[in-house]
């Protein structure tokens, strides 16, 4: 399996023309914006703040940076990148206002990926996802890893971003986007290796 | 290479940015190891789910409410509201 393209949305010119003709004042342009990107950005502050109320919060302060043309998108940073750090910013902010009431799991940046220990084989994603318990089993592995990996694994692999482009969006490096992608992805497969094997699932044919 | 080794260089092997040495090593290791073979094979499902059970956006209900809000905020700088 290789990389995902980059995420799909308006063209970068068309993208550019909008947010000019937004800056003027002008709302046409905001409906179709507001199509390709409300929902992308809600789903990250979701799974980030885990509050519908906060995530919709934070998609307004996006459009509203963006309105206003509050930072310059300069012409290294495509919008999509642009809209995804505004999002990740503001729902760790949010996060962070809340951590007092409740638990936000630690961030562990210098902590090796984890060796993988349990060894069950899975069903096809399309057979395990027919079942209400696995998507909750997905949820519930997702949520309990620290912010960064979530955001990293989310960015990667979900809204397939490239590697510069989520790092660019995280304000980290390379380098650091890597190892969080791959510690998000093997505690993700670890925890749902979990799930598995207290199911007793198991591909047919196999053991 | 070892078992070790081909779990640290997983995510590169998965997104195809091994250099190609490492590459055919880790090739040839998961032909032989059934253990690392269902350590990538799982490792791929895993994305593969997140990737497909997409997670509820926001409702037609509060995306009209949002955009409406959005298009009153919507003004030249310095108009009338």
């Amino acid at each position: 399996m290789s990389a995902s393209g980059p995420a799909t949305g308006p063209s970068r010119l068309d993208e550019l023309a909008c947010l000019e003709s937004m800056r003027r004042g002008d709302p046409t342009c905001l409906g179709g914006f507001f199509q390709a990107w409300g929902d992308r950005l809600y789903r990250l502050s979701l799974r980030l703040t885990g509050d519908p109320a906060s995530a919709e919060d934070v998609v307004q302060e996006a459009f509203l940076k963006l309105m206003a043309g509050a930072e310059r998108i300069e012409g290294r940073s495509r919008l999509a990148t642009w809209l995804y750090r505004v999002a990740y910013n503001a729902s760790i902010d949010r996060l962070r206002d809340r951590k007092r009431t409740a638990p936000v799991p630690e961030e562990g940046d210098d902590e090796p990926a984890p060796t993988p220990a349990l060894l069950v084989d899975f069903l096809s994603p399309e057979e395990m996802l027919k079942d209400a318990e696995t998507r909750r089993a997905l949820d519930e592995a997702i949520a309990a890893l620290p912010p960064s990996l979530r955001a990293a694994f989310l960015l990667r692999d979900v809204e397939g971003l490239s590697t510069a482009e989520a790092a660019e969006a995280l304000s980290v490096t390379e380098t650091n986007l890597k190892v969080r992608l791959h510690r998000a992805r093997l505690l993700l497969r670890e925890r749902l290796s979990a799930f598995v094997a207290g199911r007793g699932e198991r591909r047919e044919g196999h053991p | 290479m070892t078992c070790q080794e081909l779990v640290r260089h997983l995510s590169d092997y998965i997104d195809g940015t091994l250099a190609p040495e490492d590459r055919t090593a880790a090739a040839a290791h998961l032909a032989e190891c059934e253990k690392c073979h269902l350590v990538l094979d799982t490792t791929q499902c895993t994305i593969l789910l997140y990737r497909a059970a997409q997670s509820p956006g926001l409702g037609a209900e509060r995306r009209e409410a949002l955009l409406r809000r959005l298009e009153k905020a919507c003004r030249p700088p310095g108009s009338a509201r």
